[in-house]
């Protein structure tokens, strides 16, 4: 029985002493404080602003902040590397202020990722153009902008905030509406720059290619201006993305409170399987206790799923004392209303927990956490960091909790805390050439403006390009010009933000006469998620759906009250169509080139809550899916020394497992981005073979980063099936899809053999 | 060896022959146009600015020729109406001579706007003494956009055009397209505009599935289409035109475009006739339509007359109509022994809403104007009846109006 209610102290306290908690904790790590480095604000600032600056308590800057602002003075482009609550607003609204002051004809076009930012920094420069007391016209641009301010925000807006989708589809193809912006823009704010990877990041990267062609044309030749968090390569992927040569200002000179950051790795409760309790209830035990001492705490969890798992267990848990809504949930399908009045919750402090899935790693200001919890690792160190800002983002002590599941890179990083906390983060890849993309922002271009004889995009050489598009009749050559010459509006078909371009509508309809749109989701998530008798979580309520139409792309769902969710399989078949690159070394032989890949959704099981046990399993039908992407393959010789074939096709899935697993630490994607598949007699070279594959038409330069580093790779793998400490293999490091009694050995021997 | 050696052996390197040949002026060469024969034939010639070309076919009628139901001659008559009218319109054309009208209508390479959306024809009739005059300059292929635009601004000195949809489709695309070739031709001048689309619209929506103009031409004016290819297929024309440049197709398609622009002068003529109340055949629900744009222009006065001529029309619901509007303007002027009896009519004779609309009227005047709450209360109750759980939101103010009365009553 206790009294009153724990502070953060004493929570802090509670972990280090309780025995059941203290035992589970393998390294406790403390950051120290961080006193600011600060100088005097720039001579050259007009007084307006040093005014409004000094009346919101801003007397001095942080050193980065007087780089960036000096950076953008001399027309240099720069990425700033800023950690969460360091001030990194300034770096950009600071030059784009005196720009306009100078000059009321400047422009700025800010993009975020989302659509939430902006609103959400718009507030922000808003307050400080209040205090300067000057007419300066910022304005968010987007799908909610009302149809009778459009007109003025095109002519008159000074500083416009946007996201990359709605300049894609919206601005940029009706340029001629925005000749004021085009033929005056000296700054281009490009805001959490490390979310511009993968597909995404490829996309966005052509979207610039067109906005800097439309500059050109009306003569302006803007600076670029980059936020990032801390990635391997910000200055590599602020250049690859921008085209332009940039500078890196990355000494942050803002203070930090004391954090305390906790590995905590859940008991093994099965010795022989090295099964450890679920990461999921060690969480609901962790968190729980916070929530319930009312010290607020974010959890974050790596899938939907687990989202909506976790949310019903902690409002369980406070019911009575908060009340259920003081805990929420927030992801990426929930609709924007759903979101807003979370993040205000939060805010005004109705709201004690979150439950969250990455969406919440965007800077999206929530105010003051004091406690954050992870649910896993979140797949890489920079997104772990990123989370762990949440926790104190203004001065003052926090806790950051990582617990560890059983999958093996949290294993491997719980592990070695040293490689957590000194090894670089990842490096953001993309891949603007990605020929599928590429040619998708071609038309978009071509749409825009005609392209000239010896003209270029980006890097490549893009006179064949054109004409191939010419031969199938999009565009028309015309001395020396290519013109769109198409009926359709190119930019309406292209989506900058999934892999295949048509997302499932979610349908409840549970209440027959109020059928109602819940959510969305890609086509491919679709097959394994919303595929008929799933069950769907939406907000802690469970749905089943009742059907998945295919072909027009909607999914059913009904409300239920069950005790288990549903997992589904996806079998997958490769084809190799073109070898570009390949290695030998001895027995091995590694490639790199195109395949086709056949994937389908087969059966799904129906897992219970708490126990995680098998209760049941069902057929899925749906069709095959085809994909021709980059793939790395490697193959060993077929007399792979006296082993078995039996032997050899359970040590491959092994390996397999512990490639997926170890790959996320070199190449920064979500683990659904990259896809392994281990082959005993792979159908182009009847070899032992695994597949490597991008998971998006074309690829994103993934399983190109996998070749150049395939040894150090392959050493990290057998490395971390060598230190798991169970006996024959467990999910943390050759997973559960063989139970081969010789898996484990034959794994980390197939691997060396690689080497 | 000496330098004088060196500049010696140099010198056919170092000195250049000066050429004084004057600089050659460019040639300007006539382009050499495929099938001109045939573009001859259909009334086209060529106009060439510097290595640009386009195309401009011109055809005129007699101020005399009919198109539909009315002859050219009529727009003449129309514009001489509305200067002669005193009231005002956002189609008149007062102080306009019917010369200063520009009826305007493009063809496109897509339908939607957006940059990338090409004006490969752009169509115009005027009024030139006894002529109708229709002129087309038709862009042979992209990259003669200067030679297009510059062609047609050269002449143009109107000061209003008459489009159909064209303020927000024909026009903003022309300023999208300008845009791109701005600092190689002349402004856009300003204008004034009578969108016809609108003007259909507020005539004919409640009698037409969609207001296309084909539509109009074959249900209001009386035209009908031979041999035209559908609009939606111009764009396709035009790809195969650009790319095996025979006219043919082309052809056809400046037909259609010339067709369009015929149909704005018979159109204007046919809808001014209809405001101005000169137009014959006119049904009685276009006079209330018109009646209805006159109220919501601000002309009142104009409209209580025209109201007033439709409550003897034989046309029951018109009647009830005009009865029920005209009864608002009545109250407006406080004429309340009027605006009541045509209510009272209303009540027996309306469509539902009319009814209900006009026993709350009746309500209000018996609470308010008479303090006769038992007379106001029957009217509330009739309302109410009559609703009927259609309109939740009129219903609750009918029961707010109806406990009101009763305390009043129960005073």
């Amino acid at each position: 029985m206790q009294f009153g209610r724990k502070t953060l102290q004493e929570a802090i306290d509670w972990l280090r002493q309780e025995e059941a908690v203290r035992s589970n904790i393998i390294h406790w790590h403390t950051i120290p404080e961080k006193e600011a480095a600060v100088v005097p604000l720039p001579a050259d600032i007009a007084p307006e602003l040093a005014a409004a600056l000094n009346n919101r308590g801003i007397e001095q800057l942080y050193t980065h902040q007087l780089l960036a602002y000096e950076a953008a003075r001399r027309g240099e482009s720069f990425v700033a590397v800023t950690p969460t609550a360091s001030g990194k607003t300034l770096c950009y609204n600071l030059p784009v202020m005196q720009a306009v002051i100078e000059n009321e004809k400047a422009r700025a076009l800010y993009l975020f990722p989302t659509k939430a930012l902006a609103q959400d920094q718009k507030s922000e420069i808003n307050e400080l153009i209040q205090e300067v007391g000057l007419p300066i016209h910022s304005y968010t641009y987007d799908g909610d902008t009302p149809a009778n301010i459009r007109q003025k925000v095109r002519k008159a807006g000074q500083v416009i905030l946007t996201n990359p989708d709605m300049l894609h589809s919206a601005i940029l193809p009706h340029h001629t509406k925005w000749v004021a912006l085009f033929e005056n823009l000296k700054y281009i704010v490009i805001d959490e720059l490390h979310i511009y990877r993968g597909v995404f990041g490829s996309h966005v990267a052509n979207v610039l290619r067109r906005l800097q062609r439309i500059c050109r044309y009306y003569g302006s030749d803007p600076v670029f201006i980059c936020t990032s968090a801390t990635i391997a390569n910000p200055l590599e992927l602020a250049e690859s993305l921008t085209g332009k040569s940039i500078r890196l200002i990355d000494k942050n000179g803002a203070p930090a409170g004391k954090k305390h950051f906790v590995f905590y790795n859940p008991p093994v409760v099965n010795k022989p399987l090295n099964i450890r309790r679920s990461a999921v209830l060690e969480v609901r035990r962790l968190a729980g206790e916070m929530l319930k001492n009312k010290i607020q705490t974010i959890v974050f969890a790596r899938s939907r799923v687990r989202v909506e798992i976790l949310l019903t267990y902690l409002q369980e848990l406070v019911k009575n004392e908060l009340g259920a809504k003081s805990i929420r949930g927030y992801r990426g399908g929930y609709l924007p209303t759903q979101r807003r009045e979370i993040e205000k919750g939060l805010r005004n402090g109705d709201i004690y927990g979150v439950v969250s899935t990455n969406a919440l790693e965007l800077g999206v200001d929530i105010g003051q956490l004091q406690v954050c919890v992870m649910t896993g690792y979140p797949g890489t160190i920079a997104s772990a960091w990123q989370q762990a800002g949440r926790a104190g983002r203004r001065h003052g002590e926090s806790l950051v909790i990582m617990v560890a599941s059983s999958d093996p890179l949290d294993q491997f990083i719980i592990d070695h805390p040293d490689y957590f906390f000194r090894r670089t983060p990842e490096t953001a890849r993309i891949n603007p050439d990605n020929l599928v993309i590429l040619i998708d922002h071609l038309k978009c271009a071509a749409y825009e403006l005609p392209f000239k004889q010896g003209e270029s995009f980006g890097e490549t050489d893009i006179e064949e390009v054109l004409e191939f598009l010419t031969a199938e009749r999009v565009l028309h050559e015309n001395q020396g010009q290519w013109f769109w010459m198409n009926d359709s509006f190119p930019a309406h078909n292209i989506s900058l933000r999934s892999a295949s371009q048509e997302n499932v509508i979610i349908i409840d309809i549970s209440v027959t006469a109020g059928h109602k749109v819940i959510g969305e989701m890609d086509t491919f998530s679709a097959m394994t998620l919303l595929h008929d008798e799933a069950i769907y979580l939406h907000q802690g309520v469970q749905y089943q759906v009742e059907e998945l139409d295919w072909e027009e792309k909607k999914a059913y769902v009904r409300e239920v009250d069950v005790d288990y969710f549903t997992d589904a399989n996806l079998a997958v078949q490769l084809q190799v169509l073109e070898e570009d690159k390949k290695q030998e070394k001895g027995t091995a032989a590694f490639s790199y080139g195109d395949v086709a890949v056949h994937a389908m959704a087969t059966i799904f099981k129906k897992i219970k809550f708490d126990t995680h046990e098998n209760i049941g399993s069902g057929p899925i039908h749906l069709p095959e899916v085809e994909l021709h992407t980059n793939a790395v393959w490697m193959s060993l010789d077929n007399n792979v020394q006296e082993l078995s074939e039996e032997r050899v096709e359970n040590g491959l899935i092994g390996a397999a497992h512990s490639l997926k697993a170890i790959i996320p630490l070199f190449a920064m994607c979500d683990p659904n981005d990259i896809h392994i598949v281990p082959q005993v007699k792979a159908s182009h070279n009847e070899k032992p073979t695994i597949f490597v594959y991008d998971h998006y038409p074309g690829g994103i330069g993934l399983s190109e980063q996998v070749f150049n580093q395939f040894s150090e790779i392959i050493n990290q793998a057998a490395e971390l099936i060598r230190h798991c400490p169970c006996p024959k293999g467990c999910p943390s490091c050759i997973g559960t899809d063989t139970a081969f009694p010789t898996a484990k050995e034959d794994a980390y021997r197939l691997l060396k053999m690689f080497l | 060896m000496g330098l004088s050696g060196k500049l010696q052996r140099m010198k056919r390197h170092i000195i250049r022959e000066e050429q004084d040949k004057p600089a050659e002026k460019p040639l300007v060469q006539q382009p050499d146009i495929p099938y001109m024969d045939e573009w001859e034939r259909a009334g086209a010639t060529p106009y060439v600015l510097d290595d640009q070309w386009c195309l401009i076919r011109e055809v005129r009628y007699p101020l005399s020729f009919q198109h539909g139901r009315h002859r050219f001659s009529e727009v003449k008559q129309a514009v001489a109406k509305w200067n002669e009218w005193e009231g005002a319109h956002p189609l008149s054309a007062k102080g306009h001579q019917v010369s200063d009208l520009f009826f305007f209508d493009t063809e496109t390479t897509g339908l939607g706007g957006g940059t990338g959306n090409i004006i490969f024809l752009l169509g115009y009739a005027r009024i030139q003494g006894e002529e109708v005059v229709v002129r087309q300059h038709f862009l042979p292929a992209p990259g003669n956009e200067v030679a297009l635009y510059s062609s047609f601004l050269e002449k143009v000195d109107y000061t209003t055009l008459v489009t159909y949809n064209g303020k927000s489709f024909d026009w903003p695309q022309v300023k999208t397209r300008h845009t791109l070739v701005r600092e190689h031709v002349p402004k856009l001048p300003g204008f004034g505009h009578f969108d016809l689309y609108h003007a259909s619209r507020r005539l004919w929506k409640h009698s037409m599935e969609a207001v296309k103009l084909v539509n109009v031409e074959k249900e209001k004016l009386d035209i009908c289409r031979t041999e035209d290819i559908p609009g939606y297929l111009a764009p396709m024309i035009y790809f195969d035109y650009v790319e095996r440049r025979k006219p043919e197709g082309i052809l056809k398609v400046m037909e259609h475009n010339e067709r369009d622009i015929l149909t704005l002068i018979t159109l204007y003529t046919h809808v001014s006739l209809h405001i101005l109340e000169e137009g014959e055949d006119r049904t009685s629900r276009e006079k209330f339509e018109v009646a209805r744009w006159l109220e919501a222009v601000g002309e009142k006065k104009l409209s209580a007359g025209a109201y007033r001529k439709l409550v003897d029309e034989q046309d029951k619901e018109v009647q009830a109509m005009a009865s029920h509007a005209l009864a608002f303007h009545y109250k407006r002027e406080k004429n309340w022994a009027q605006a009541v009896a045509l209510w009272d009519a209303v009540c027996e004779e309306g469509a539902l809403s009319e009814r209900i609309e006009a026993h709350i009227e009746l309500s209000k005047y018996y609470e308010h104007k008479q303090k006769e709450l038992l007379k106001a209360m029957q009217h509330a109750e009739a309302a109410s009846s009559l609703c009927n759980g259609t309109n939740k939101r009129l219903e609750e103010d009918l029961d707010k109006r109806k406990t009101r009365l009763m305390k009043k009553i129960n005073r």
